[in-house]
């Protein structure tokens, strides 16, 4: 098992969610996971790959790049940076003629995708890498919550360029959340997008699909919903109260970021975990 | 150029007659869900295939890949969706609501513009500066990624 990583946590989590970060970094020292910073890469290329594909694949490549410089596998927080450095991982290895193109762009800032590493999300590196036994041993403080695992679109798919758990029914996420002693329980169409992604093109019906997922998580009698990405996070929890008047809805369903869980299961304090930062209130008690 | 030609020329285009409407992307589409299927993938397949268009509509999909995973013909709708609207943009400009995020890429190579404060509240909380970078705006430049 690899102890190190390049670390990229993109542009949301940086923006918004720097108790996303926090975390990440609690969980993986306590697991001797040494991560080394390119956390200030800037953006993965995301939304060029549907606006112009020469500079999407530049983008990705470019930090990429910097991981390869450190020989080092690259880590990341974001599913909408995982799909998009996966993706762009495997286009420009299996395509010699990409490649060359996108170093032609690259040559200009003196950097080189080489083809040489593999990118990862966090939650695979926690479940292939590191594993479920290895985590529970570092678990000093088992929670007894009910959660509603929520693993957002591009931890998974598509699957078949991500490769990742069984696309259609993980099961990743669910035992890691286990893992922390809490239960992940079973809710309605728990695979549906939070709708982040079209927030800005239409947000109502942005608002409608997260409002349709936090009814289905409160009809589930969950105490807290746990994401694995900081586009899910922002459309559930900062966005929870904005989506109870726009649907004329009381949810008030706290929203963790699954380090967070993790990390509080690890002995961290809520406020190493930067708890207090979630825009939906978490009682601390909860977690007794 | 013919709309068909220049989507099938493309890499991420080999699927687009694999599609015999059969809705099943439709079916199980969040956007198509929350609209009584006013966005309708299957359609949008259609109305490129047979007609030869693009309509705004194409920016509803979330990207969730759902109808990709679930395609029995295995065609690529996602992507393809993806496809339509890089097409798309070509020949109409970048979107208003797209314009701020490409501002913002091209003055500090984030997304969203990384400031004195959120570097204050990092910080504070012991976690590392982010710094502005401008070589996303070369790139940006060189791929002809701003559209001007």
């Amino acid at each position: 098992m690899s102890n190190r990583y390049a670390y990229f946590i993109g542009c949301t989590t940086a923006f918004r969610s720097p108790n996303y970060d926090l975390s990440t970094r609690r969980v993986m020292e306590k697991l001797n996971i040494e991560l080394v910073d390119i956390n200030d890469g800037g953006c993965c290329g995301f939304y060029y790959e549907v606006i112009n594909e020469l500079t999407y694949l530049s983008m990705a490549a470019r930090v990429i790049s910097m991981a390869e410089d450190e020989k080092l596998d690259l880590m990341v927080v974001c599913n909408g940076c995982n799909g998009s450095l996966v993706r762009a991982n495997k286009k420009l290895k299996e395509n010699p003629e990409l490649k060359q193109e996108v170093n032609n762009v690259l040559a200009d800032i003196d950097r080189e995708f080489k083809g040489t590493i593999e990118v990862k999300h966090y939650v695979r590196v926690l479940w292939e890498d590191v594993g479920v036994e290895k985590i529970k041993e570092k678990v000093s403080n088992p929670l007894d919550v009910k959660v509603a695992v929520h693993y957002g679109c591009h931890l998974l798919r598509p699957s078949e360029d991500i490769r990742f758990d069984e696309a259609r029914d993980p099961v990743s996420l669910d035992e890691l959340v286990c893992a922390t002693g809490a239960s992940s329980i079973d809710y309605l169409e728990k695979s549906l997008c939070c709708g982040g992604y079209i927030m800005a093109s239409n947000q109502d019906v942005a608002y409608k699909m997260s409002g349709r997922k936090l009814r289905n998580v409160k009809n589930a009698k969950a105490d807290l919903m746990i994401t694995a990405c900081p586009f899910c996070n922002i459309m559930y929890d900062a966005n929870q109260k904005s989506i109870e008047r726009e649907l004329e809805r009381e949810f008030n369903i706290p929203v963790l970021h699954y380090p967070q869980l993790l990390g509080i299961s690890m002995g961290y304090s809520p406020k190493e975990v930067g708890l207090e930062q979630n825009r939906v209130r978490v009682n601390p008690k909860i977690f007794k | 150029m013919d709309l068909r030609k220049e989507l099938q020329d493309d890499i991420d285009g080999e699927t687009l007659n694999h599609c015999f409407s059969c809705g099943i992307c439709t079916g199980g589409c969040p956007s198509a869900i929350m609209t009584d299927s006013e966005y309708n993938p299957r359609k949008i397949l259609h109305r490129v295939v047979i007609e030869g268009k693009l309509e705004d509509d194409i920016w509803l999909c979330t990207n969730c890949y759902t109808c990709q995973e679930r395609c029995p013909a295995k065609t690529k709708v996602a992507d393809l969706i993806s496809l339509m609207r890089r097409v798309y943009v070509k020949h109409n400009n970048i979107p208003t609501f797209i314009k701020p995020l490409v501002e913002n890429l091209a003055s500090c190579g984030f997304t969203q513009i990384i400031g004195d404060l959120e570097n204050k509240r990092r910080k504070r909380m012991g976690l590392p500066e982010m710094k502005h970078n401008k070589e996303i705006k070369k790139i940006m430049e060189k791929t002809g990624g701003l559209n001007e």
